[in-house]
């Protein structure tokens, strides 16, 4: 696994982690290191444990009752799986934008407002406001949106939603965005526009990206992690994955010899 | 190639015009007209039970609603009715006038109107309508007046077509003198239980039931809602659980006398432990034990319906609130719970309006006493509309017919009345995706 070395400490780094569902092994001895400012892109055929191992980032695999973690995941080099680490707030750090855009079925307002209010960042009204205008904002959606904010948010397009639940997850203020096939169920011209907006984003965050989709991870990633059967077969700069993978099992799956 | 190859193995083309195929389509066309019809049946069927019971209940029912009045001719001075105005204003009142012999002087100027039997065709209360008038209107003291007041079941029931000759000869005699009048029976709304079908009231049993209500609401409502968000949202899932749901499956079926027998040996018990006895825990016939019998009738009910309606909130809604750092509590109280608002309140309404019409468990319990003054508050004896219906049509007299129709009247009213404000309920809170 080569990787530049970066002068900045890692934002996230993942060693050793395995992942079990029962007695079934997920995702096995997986070490990897994301950095601020770069999108990092999983991709892999179905089943290899990439959106298991992006869920393991945010604490997400708590929720289901049979999950086990082993290994260890620093944050800042801070280990989120200790005793001392509030899973609240971790979530808050590391945001989460899932496959199926999944807004509440409350205002655009609301939807964005949510976050900061059981968080506590807005000081007040206009505050608040400011904070749901920015998050639109960067989210690329503020023009299609400000005049019916208070428009049910399910009453949007797919690509709508979608953007809108990403600045649902930047209105908390994230320092690592994790995004399971964000477009996955979006048409190409609202995947188009996904993908710009995380290019705008890649200066503010340390983006992680699950995709199917190679071609999108050669479009929007500068690394590209390659798992397959649970393992991490090859990780490295997006554009040495593509055009010289070292791995004969990479360049079957590139090549398309499975997916 | 002029001639066609034939394959042994090519299936010919299929012929969707033969006759085969005809009847296939005749064949569908009539299973579903046949269901279309079957359906409409049934539903006709149902349509015409209910019209046929609304119809009877409200034939014999509007009567009980009825009240047949006297005009009686009344000189109270001249009778020698002996009270000073100044006591009228007190609440010495009822038993001045009782004393000064008014009960008597009623009597008295019933016969000197109607004639000897005079006194016969005025119901036994009639004289506390004389009251009541005379604590209005002290002026009634010195000057004749025609009061109207309530007729005996005798004459009441002759003027429905069920009297004996004796009293359709009186009837006929007082309509001749124009003395006989119908009015909406207002008694009927504000008094309670009485000996005498003229003087029943429903208000008394109506309160007794809606107070009994709000300690079912009150108590199964938040248990049952709580426990289901328990069991769904925060508990493992292991043999533990899997016992309590099936637990919870069986009460929901167990018959309701059963709860009735239940609320009886524990609330109403009494225990000798060490010398000491201990209970009863609550008084008896109250609307307190009746409320808290039936909420453990229909908490089963709630948790059930409550537990489908948390598990039809989409998983996807949980995890974005989860993603965006909300605590577990915050996702159901924000998010889930509002959600499966509709379906919980749906599965509220169902087991309130079967606690509305119980009447197994509350007979149990004493709910089913001769009670004459509504209930004052929870743990005044009260009795319940299905009770007094059930009591009402066991009595002898007929005026009592009318009077439980009437009583169903109500009891269906009220039941209308929830299941209307639960309908209101689910649209304000359903939500459009």
């Amino acid at each position: 696994m080569t990787i530049a070395p970066s002068p900045a400490p890692h934002k996230m780094s993942a060693r050793d982690v395995s992942v079990f569902y029962g007695a079934k092994q997920a995702v096995n001895n997986v070490s990897i290191d994301v950095d601020m400012d770069k999108v990092t892109a999983f991709i892999g055929p179905s089943g290899c444990g990439k959106s298991t191992f992006l869920r393991t980032l945010n604490r997400m695999n708590d929720t289901i009752a049979t999950a086990r973690v082993s290994g260890q995941i620093m944050l800042d080099g801070e280990d989120i799986y200790s005793q001392d680490m509030d899973v609240v707030q971790l979530r808050a750090r590391v945001g989460m934008v899932f496959q199926k855009p999944n807004p509440f079925p409350k205002s655009i307002f609301e939807n964005v407002a949510y976050g900061p209010r059981i968080h506590g960042l807005a000081g007040s009204k206009t505050d608040l406001e400011g904070i749901v205008e920015r998050s639109l904002k960067r989210a690329g959606l503020w023009e299609e949106v400000k005049d019916r904010l208070s428009d049910s948010g399910t009453a949007l397009s797919g690509g709508q939603q979608q953007r809108l639940c990403i600045a649902r997850a930047i209105a908390v203020d994230p320092e690592v965005i994790l995004m399971d096939e964000p477009a996955s169920a979006l048409d190409p011209i609202a995947t188009a526009k996904i993908e710009e907006l995380i290019h705008e984003l890649r200066g503010r965050y340390a983006i992680v990206i699950v995709t199917h989709n190679m071609q999108q991870a050669a479009r929007v990633s500068q690394r590209t992690a390659f798992f397959h059967l649970g393992q991490l077969v090859e990780y490295g700069e997006t554009d040495n994955i593509f055009t010289a993978p070292r791995e004969e099992r990479t360049k079957d799956y590139i090549t398309g010899r499975y997916g | 190639m002029n001639k066609p190859v034939a394959h042994a193995a090519e299936r010919r083309p299929t012929d969707w015009k033969s006759p085969a195929m005809q009847k296939r389509i005749r064949r569908r066309y009539a299973a579903e007209r046949r269901f279309r019809v079957l359906g409409a049946s049934a539903v006709i069927l149902s349509a015409t039970f209910l019209a046929f019971l609304l119809f009877t209940m409200v034939a014999q029912g509007w009567r009980g609603f009825t009240v047949t009045e006297l005009a009686l001719p009344i000189d109270l001075k001249a009778d020698g009715l002996k009270v000073e105005r100044g006591q009228l204003a007190t609440p010495a009142a009822d038993l001045a006038l009782a004393g000064a012999g008014l009960e008597d002087v009623v009597q008295n100027a019933a016969v000197r109107a109607f004639g000897p039997e005079g006194g016969d065709y005025l119901a036994p209360s009639a004289w506390v309508t004389v009251r009541e008038a005379i604590k209005r209107d002290p002026a009634m003291l010195e000057q004749r007046t025609v009061l109207h007041v309530p007729a005996a079941t005798g004459i009441d029931q002759a003027l429905a077509g069920n009297g004996d000759a004796a009293t359709d000869a009186a009837v006929a005699r007082l309509q001749k003198q124009g003395a006989i009048r119908r009015g909406f029976n207002w008694t009927f709304l504000h008094e309670s239980d009485s000996t005498d079908p003229v003087a029943v009231g429903i208000w008394g049993a109506l309160k007794g039931s809606l107070l009994t209500m709000a300690i079912t609401f009150l108590i199964a409502f938040p248990v049952g809602v709580l426990s289901a968000i328990y069991l769904e949202e925060y508990a493992p899932k292991n043999r533990w659980t899997d016992l309590i749901e099936v637990s919870i499956n069986n009460l929901a079926a167990v018959p309701s006398i059963i709860f009735g027998l239940l609320g009886l040996a524990v609330f109403l018990g009494t225990w000798e432990i060490g010398g000491r006895v201990y209970g009863p825990m609550l008084p008896r016939s109250a609307a307190l034990v009746g409320g808290v019998t039936l909420a453990l009738m229909i908490m089963p009910v709630i948790v059930i319906a409550s537990r489908n309606a948390i598990k039809g909130v989409p998983p996807s809604i949980r995890d974005a609130a989860l993603g965006i750092g909300a605590s577990p509590i915050q996702v159901v109280f924000h998010h889930v719970l509002p959600l499966a608002m509709p379906g919980i309140l749906t599965g509220t309404i169902i087991g309130m309006a079967r606690a509305l019409g119980e009447t197994a468990p509350l007979l149990l319990i004493g709910m089913r006493a001769f009670i004459v003054t509504p209930p004052q508050g929870i743990t005044d004896p009260a009795t319940v509309l299905p009770v007094q219906i059930f009591l009402w049509s066991d009595e002898v007299s007929r005026g009592f017919v009318e009077k439980t129709s009437a009583a169903i009247l109500v009891l269906l009213a009220v039941l209308l009345a929830m299941n209307g404000l639960a309908i209101y309920l689910r649209n304000k809170f359903e939500t459009r995706w």
